[in-house]
């Protein structure tokens, strides 16, 4: 029986994927979790395993080239198995053997069982895959759409049951027109622009971003807390740490410092489910880290970090953003936060107004550390103030809450053998 | 009293509007100082469709030879007015008790009398002051009385068609539009000398020049006159016509003249354009509470735009979202035989500098045309030259009007001529000329 292999949902809202490079060729036999291809996504670059053992007798699509989740990726010849495709024992038994290789792989569906021929495997693959793919739109606008290069999928319909319309393309286009109109008609010179395709990893950005803006009432706070103990603190184990290759920075601190006040103010690790109606509250504490990489930003995530230890918590983070510059970061480290920490002092900003990894309900900016005058039992003394901005969404969140949960991680953080003690 | 809504006129703007305001729940009132059913039941599209149907049936039976039917004798067929008539009220009658019916069903109050509206909520009839959210006035058109000095006594009203006890011999039409197509050809049909004189630019504004020609010579062959002047004068016996040195006598003159609004009386200005009614997008004039519908606004003469507008005003004037599309609707001339058109004319293409093909198809090549005897006809498609969309169709054949229902699904879907030519249409009908023009537009025309 030949199996297809589709480009699975490998979950995080990826939707299209380039092949960086292909591992097997046709004729190859694989065995299931076989590395068929390193597939670079817009958050990733991640190996696709073979989740059938058998013989591969095609391969789709070219190295540099997108696949789009759904799309055939290989075809695997299964041995032993009779071309039956009619008989729904088998393919729910294939089905199940191939489940669940990579985190919430999806594995295509019956129509992927056919005969192990190829005559009618075109057509029998574009009926699979037209109800899947075909927007609903007029035939002129499908027309037009392909002679002007729109992307009919993308376009949002105006007519009925959102049909997409030819005025929907034409409007569509022109938008898209209307923004490349500087970089093809006014350029005078030939270098005064640049033009780069976008990355996925870009596209990724600018989609959650917009997410983000769009869904979430943003409301930012900021303050400054001044931090002499944590200082002494982390100036007294980072050679400790270092003795162990673990370099220690003030982020675990932070780190466990709103872990901590994330289990006492519950609607800031909380996200909210208006299509059902609920707050959704999480009782475990994942917070990711925005990591600032050539390409763009990645956010892995350091799960459970109320129960780790500050060592734990630096050598997580040391090995986390080792695999962010590397591009070695898995879906599975960039999943299920709940709450977010973006530190831009390391690069030497004060403030900012983060914007929140949606749909986490908020976002905490670390500044950097300056020597301040700042007064201590009526005097004015240097001392080292790091600034704190934070970001949270209105609709769940009040005022008077992120100001008190504010002041709880400042309260950590001023007093860090609190820490311990809570 | 108090209602959510009144609306004035019961033709079929005024009457959807009631029966879409019941439906939604709101108190609802309908005044009408004559019939229910407004001009379009009672004397307009209805019963002259009717009559014109009984017209045709008698031309058909003259025919009956050719069909292979003997024993009926032409020469002694004889076309009986008063029954013909008797017939059409009848139609008349049933579907007008069924809007009764329904305008009952959805709890309309039905207040017979003139309105008259005293402020942006009240209207009185009948002397009672009735007061309501929402005015609706749905009070139609009706031909422009002639501007031209005739005596009043030879002169016919189409409001006064069906009390003719007779019809005399030689009949003079006088109008343009489809109305004035149609009485021409209903009277030839049955064997009136008619001369059809009008006074304007276009025989059928907004019809396609080729359709124009071929109605005015499709009129001539069948022994209509048809004379385009801009002098009319009245005769000086009264019962004639000068136009152009020429003397045209006549028995009656039946007025066809393009339609006034027929605006009811108003204490509070309500504001026209060119005798209509203005209105804004959402059909409301300049004052808010008060909307206008159907013919009296001057968008459209169209009964079945009337009814959408209808739909669209309660919706609106309820805050329940839409939009009204108040132009791309068929054109249909119950004509001998019948002319249909939607979309755009060659010329609109023309001005609006669209690269456009059309295809035709000849009814005398249909098969299923020909063995009813209708062969005269054609279908055009109008279709843009690069991407293939249908942007007009038009139809002659006996049966047009409604198979342009066709084309304007065809439209609404954005459909292109691959589409058309791609839908297999059943054989023998005469809905195959769709097929044969869309395969024609793509340069594959099978039968022809």
């Amino acid at each position: 029986m030949r199996y297809i292999f589709k480009f699975p949902d490998i979950g995080e809202g990826i939707d299209e994927g380039t092949i960086a490079e292909w591992y097997i060729e046709k004729g190859q036999t694989v065995q299931v979790g076989d590395a068929l291809c390193k597939m670079e996504t817009d958050k990733v670059v991640t190996d696709i395993p073979s989740p059938k053992n058998g013989t591969i007798s095609a391969r789709y699509g070219k190295i540099g080239e997108t696949i789009n989740v759904g799309d055939p990726l290989v075809e695997i010849e299964i041995e032993g198995t009779e071309a039956d495709a009619g008989n729904e024992q088998q393919t729910e038994a294939v089905e199940e053997e191939g489940a669940g290789v990579v985190g919430t792989l999806e594995i295509a569906g019956n129509n992927a069982f056919l005969p192990a021929s190829d005559e009618g495997f075109d057509e029998k693959e574009e009926e699979d895959k037209k109800p899947k793919k075909k927007a609903l739109a007029t035939p002129v606008a499908r027309a037009m759409a392909k002679e002007l290069g729109v992307d009919i999928s993308k376009v949002t319909g105006t007519g009925p049951a959102n049909r997409v319309m030819k005025e929907d393309i034409q409007n569509h286009f022109n938008q898209s027109g209307k923004s490349k109109t500087p970089s093809n008609s006014n350029i005078s010179g030939e270098n005064e622009v640049e033009i780069e395709p976008l990355s996925q990893l870009r596209k990724s950005i600018a989609r959650n971003m917009v997410q983000s803006k769009q869904n979430a009432a943003h409301m930012s706070v900021f303050d400054e807390i001044e931090i002499e103990e944590l200082i002494r603190i982390r100036t007294k184990y980072k050679e400790r740490f270092a003795e162990q290759n673990v370099k220690l920075s003030y982020l675990p601190f932070v780190l466990k410092a709103t872990a901590m006040a994330l289990r006492k103010f519950k609607a800031l690790n909380s996200e909210m489910d208006l299509e059902n109606n609920q707050m959704i509250y999480k009782k475990y504490y994942n917070i990711g880290i925005a990591v600032d990489t050539p390409d763009g930003l990645v956010v892995p995530v350091i799960r459970n970090v109320d129960k780790k230890t500050i060592f734990e918590l630096a050598s997580e983070i040391n090995e986390m953003a080792h695999k962010a510059r590397n591009k070695e970061i898995s879906l599975d480290d960039m999943k299920d936060g709940t709450f977010t920490i973006t530190s831009f002092g390391s690069i030497g900003g004060m403030f900012a107004v983060p914007v929140i990894n949606y749909p986490q309900a908020g976002i905490l900016g670390i500044g950097r550390i300056v020597q301040k005058p700042v007064v201590k039992n009526n005097q004015i003394v240097p001392g080292n103030v790091l600034p704190l901005s934070m970001s949270v969404d209105h609709r769940i969140v009040d005022g008077g809450e992120v100001t008190r949960f504010l002041n709880q991680i400042m309260e950590y953080l001023s007093d860090p053998v609190s820490l311990i003690i809570d | 009293m108090k209602y959510d809504v009144i609306i004035i006129g019961s033709g079929p703007a005024g009457y959807i509007a009631a029966v879409r305001a019941g439906q939604i729940g709101l108190k609802t009132a309908i005044i009408e100082k004559k019939d229910i059913g407004g001009m379009c039941l009672n004397w307009g599209c209805v019963p002259i469709k009717s009559l014109i149907e009984s017209a045709k049936f008698y031309n058909k039976i003259k025919k009956a030879h050719d069909f292979g039917i003997k024993g009926i004798d032409p020469k002694v067929l004889e076309f009986d007015w008063l029954e013909s008539q008797k017939r059409a009220s009848g139609i008349v009658k049933k579907l007008t008790k069924g809007i009764e019916k329904l305008l009952k069903k959805n709890k309309v109050a039905i207040i017979k009398g003139e309105a008259k509206i005293t402020s942006k909520n009240s209207v009185t009839v009948n002397n009672r002051n009735l007061e309501a959210d929402k005015i609706i006035i749905a009070t139609g058109s009706k031909p422009a009385p002639l501007k031209h000095q005739f005596n009043k006594k030879f002169i016919i009203e189409l409001e006064e068609l069906n009390k003719l006890k007779e019809i005399p011999k030689k009949l003079a039409v006088y109008g343009h539009g489809p109305v004035a197509i149609e009485i021409a050809q209903l009277f030839r049909l049955i064997d009136k000398d008619v001369t059809l004189f009008y006074e304007a630019d276009d025989l059928v504004p907004g019809l396609d020049k080729f359709l124009t020609s071929y109605i005015i010579s499709s009129m001539e062959k069948q022994g209509i006159q048809v004379i385009k002047t801009n002098s009319i004068k009245p005769g000086t016996k009264n019962n004639s016509i000068d136009v152009n040195k020429k003397t045209f006598k006549f028995d009656k003159l039946i007025n066809c003249s393009w339609r006034n609004a027929v605006i009811p009386d108003s204490k509070k200005e309500i504001k026209t354009e060119k005798g209509f009614i203005k209105t804004n997008l959402f059909l409301q004039t300049n004052i808010p509470s008060i909307y206008a519908i159907g013919d009296v606004n001057g968008e459209s003469f169209l009964a079945h735009s009337a009814s959408a507008q209808g739909f669209f005003a309660i919706n609106h004037s309820e805050g329940i979202k839409g939009e009204i599309q108040l132009h791309n609707y068929p054109m249909n001339i119950y004509s001998n035989p019948e002319v249909a058109q939607i979309g755009k004319t060659e010329q609109q293409l023309k001005d609006l500098e669209i690269d456009y093909m059309v295809t035709s198809y000849p009814l005398s090549l249909n098969s299923k045309a020909l063995a009813e005897g209708n062969e005269e006809g054609f279908i055009r498609i109008l279709s843009e030259k690069k991407l293939g969309e249908v942007l007009g169709v038009q139809i002659v054949s006996h049966n047009a009007t409604d198979m342009i229902a066709e084309a304007t699904a065809f439209m609404s879907v954005e459909a292109t001529v691959y589409d058309v030519a791609k839908t297999v249409h059943a054989h023998p009908t005469i809905s195959e000329v769709f097929m044969e023009a869309g395969h024609d537009a793509i340069g594959q025309a099978l039968h022809k």
